[in-house]
């Protein structure tokens, strides 16, 4: 039966010392084209094989520092430029509390670099098999022997003296290795593969969805939401009397609120617009009248209200003959505090707004009354 | 003239600048270089003790061939706890907490329970006893067993590591509180035992290198291979990260608390004078050793192995002083003081290591596993 073409022949040692010295001798006598398997790496056997130092290391060097200072340039651009946040009273471009994410990061690069190395340069990815795995051969390297093939290449192979000069050099075994068939994944083969993942990927899927539903009570990081906290209308376990925050002290005036704490309807008879008028105060006052009066007191405020009648209460015209008369400050009164069925604004409008939505309402009640002098 | 007069001349010479420096800038800087000296003795040898004890411990047998270096690195144990005794009667001069009315911040519980001077020499003496134990256990029953040949010392060496692993460990903790936190007793670190460690192994495992690498130019350790040496490398490059590692863990922590009672010791460390200090040990004690030993071969490049273990050791030179000069320096000193302590310590060390190179063999020859350790490979 004539022998299937021969990829190479192999020479199984049981020491390590065994196969640098088989390496030392086949070459000695000739031999080109020899690889080594081995259980781990052997220290001199890349020597004894001549090949060339993998660009590996260096590659990984190269990417765990370029990750650190990508690191670190990520860090100091969101931390210390782009949106600076004081943490601790810390500058924040201090490179103290960068280095822990530096270090994880250089970490990760080095590791992802080293696994596609491998993948890609020593496993040659995309190739998925080798004549030595199908022969058989792991099933020693991987354990505890040492493995010389000698391969065949392309020029004429004397697999006869290839033996002989292996069980010469002290193999303990030799094992041919024959070139495999070519494999052949039909389209079938692939739908099959592409079935079989896909039902795979919904079974996990499907599986993961049961699990959540069925045991909820699996939050992973739940010390944030389990905590005391304040909830609308609700009362709170902050403090004894149940409340979420303390009232503001007696007699206390929130900041930019004295306005609204001083003035009363009797005092505000008197008070005088600070605002002087000018443009750019009466733009202001119109697009505060706008946007907070108008739907009620209509675009010229003269009580067409563009709410429907559900509203109930009768916006007031402010055109009318009495308002003409009410002074600035009981104008400014009315915003602050609201009158009867108007809610107070204080709210909506800091006091420049309130005063200049004042002097905006009196220029409409002018241009409602227009009178001949007015006319330029 | 031979290197050991020479290293006579240096010990002598320092000892007679070490007495001026007694008599002329004062008691103080006198015990405080002392004490970095003393200390640094007792790392390379609790370091060297404690990489034969770890390899006894883990059964290890590359490093059989290699055990006797760090065995007589180990006998810096004797003159390092002698000078650590001697060191008890530094305590009215440098410690605040032993001085009437000093440190009087210190919570009086504290000085009752811990920090007075009974209890401190007891703590001292009991660690030095302790080690000194250990030692004759562990390097003197290797080199009886030169002799004896009784594997039953291999056995004995074993159990004795385990318990020198606790010693160790207990003890440098305590020697890192007592003697070098307490030099400002308000601060504390949780991890300045294990820092301490480190940086004691490193330098146990580099002067153990050195040692290593001049008998084996000398020819006097046959059959000790690049196997060995990388082996040796190897322990060189882990510690020098452990070393940075904790010692990084220990500065961002105190860096980001904040906490006025621990930030204070490394605001003096690390800005105004002592800022270059720190930043030499980070070159020292990191960057330059952790970058030369990257390299596969570097590791097993014993020109190349010796550079870094001299590195290592000064740069543990350089963390004893940069932990313990700021305590009652405001700015580096380095001075005629210093150079003759230096000499002083270096010659006597020198010494005290030449007397066992001349005495007994160079390996264990009694060790069973020698061959075993001759034939590893990597
Ligand atoms: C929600 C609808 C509503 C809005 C918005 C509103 N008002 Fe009124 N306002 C009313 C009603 C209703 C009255 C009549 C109250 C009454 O007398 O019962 C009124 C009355 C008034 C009066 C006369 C009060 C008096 O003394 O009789 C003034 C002045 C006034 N509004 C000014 C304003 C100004 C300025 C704004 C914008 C900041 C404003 N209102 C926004 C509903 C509104």
């Amino acid at each position: 039966m004539p022998e299937a073409r021969l990829f190479g022949v192999a020479g199984i040692f049981g020491e390590p010392c065994r196969l640098l010295e088989a390496v030392a001798r086949l070459k000695a006598s000739g031999w080109e084209r020899l690889q080594a398997y081995t259980p781990y790496p052997v220290r001199g056997l890349e020597g004894a094989l001549d090949v060339k130092r993998s660009p590996l290391a260096g590659t990984v060097l190269a990417m765990a520092l370029a990750g650190t200072a990508l690191a670190w340039l990520m860090q100091w651009w969101m931390n210390g430029v782009d949106y600076p946040t004081v943490v601790g009273g810390k500058d924040p471009r201090s490179w103290q509390a960068l280095v822990p994410i530096m270090f994880e990061v250089m970490v990760l690069f080095s590791c992802l670099t080293a696994a596609l190395g491998m993948l890609f340069l020593f496993n040659r990815l995309p190739r998925f098999g080798h004549p030595v795995l199908e022969a058989g051969l792991g099933r020693f390297t991987t354990r505890d022997k040492f493995a010389l093939v000698v391969e065949a290449g392309a020029a004429a192979f004397d697999a006869e003296a290839a033996r002989r000069a292996l069980r010469e050099a002290g193999a303990e075994t030799l094992m041919n290795i024959p070139v495999p068939a070519p494999a052949f994944v039909g389209l079938r083969g692939l739908l099959r593969l592409a079935a079989a993942g896909g039902a795979l990927a919904a079974a996990g899927g499907a599986g993961m969805y049961w699990l959540i539903k069925l045991w909820p009570v699996l939050p992973p990081m739940s010390h944030m939401l389990v905590q005391p906290r304040l909830d609308a209308q609700m009362s709170s376990a902050f403090f004894a009397d149940g409340r979420g925050m303390r009232p503001p002290a007696e007699g206390s005036v929130a900041r930019g609120r004295l306005a609204e704490a001083l003035v009363s309807s009797r005092t505000a008879a008197g008070l005088a617009a600070p605002l002087p008028v000018t443009p750019a105060v009466l733009m202001a006052g119109r697009r505060a009248f706008e946007r907070t009066c108008v739907v009620c007191h209509g675009p010229v405020a003269d009580g067409t209200s563009l709410l429907t009648p559900a509203y109930g209460a009768v916006p007031a015209n402010l055109q009318a003959r009495k308002f003409l008369a009410y002074s600035d400050g009981m104008i400014y009164e009315r915003i602050l505090r609201g009158h009867n069925a108007m809610p107070g604004y204080a709210w909506a409008l800091d006091d420049d707004r309130r005063w200049a939505v004042v002097r905006y309402l009196r220029a409409l009640q002018r241009a409602q009354h227009a009178k001949e002098s007015d006319l330029p | 003239m031979n290197k050991r007069d020479i290293a006579a001349a240096a010990a002598i010479l320092g000892a007679f600048g070490a007495g001026a420096c007694y008599l002329g800038p004062g008691p103080e800087r006198f015990w405080i270089n002392w004490l970095v000296w003393t200390l640094m003795l007792l790392s390379a040898g609790l370091g060297a003790l404690f990489l034969t004890g770890v390899e006894h411990l883990s059964g290890a047998r590359w490093s059989v061939p290699l055990r006797r270096c760090a065995e007589r690195v180990s006998d810096l144990v004797v003159p390092g706890s002698a000078a650590l005794l001697a060191a008890l009667l530094s305590l009215p001069v440098l410690y605040p907490w032993a001085r009437p009315g000093g440190a009087p911040r210190l919570a009086p519980e504290l000085r009752a329970a811990w920090l007075n001077v009974p209890f401190f020499s007891l703590r001292t003496a009991v660690c030095a006893g302790l080690w000194l134990l250990c030692w004759r256990i562990l390097a003197g029953g290797s080199r009886r067993q030169d002799r004896s040949r009784d594997p039953a010392l291999t056995l004995r060496a074993r159990r004795w590591a385990a318990v020198y692993m606790a010693v160790l460990g207990f003890s440098l903790l305590f020697v890192a509180y007592d003697w070098i936190v307490s030099l400002e007793p308000e601060w504390y670190s949780d991890v300045i035992g294990v820092y301490l460690f480190a940086g004691a192994f490193l330098s146990g495992v580099a002067a153990s290198s050195l040692v290593v690498a001049r008998l084996l130019r000398a020819g006097r350790l046959p059959g000790v291979r690049f196997d060995h040496v990388y082996s040796l490398g190897a322990w060189l490059f882990a510690f020098t990260v452990f070393w940075s590692y904790i010692a990084f863990a220990q500065y961002l922590l105190m860096w980001y608390a904040n906490l006025p009672e621990e930030v204070f010791w490394y605001k003096q460390r690390t800005q105004g004078p002592w800022q270059a200090a720190a930043l030499a040990l980070a070159a020292l004690h990191f960057l330059i050793p952790f970058f030369a030993l990257l390299p596969v071969d570097a590791k097993g490049d014993l020109p190349g192995l010796r550079r870094c273990a001299l590195i290592v050791l000064a740069a543990q030179f350089l963390d004893l002083y940069w932990l313990i000069f700021p305590a009652v320096c405001p700015r580096p000193v380095f001075s005629w003081p210093e150079a003759c302590f230096a000499l002083l310590f270096m010659g006597a060390a020198a010494l005290w290591l030449r007397r066992s190179l001349g005495r007994d063999a160079d390996m264990p020859v009694g060790d069973p596993f020698l061959k075993d350790g001759l034939e590893f490979r990597l």
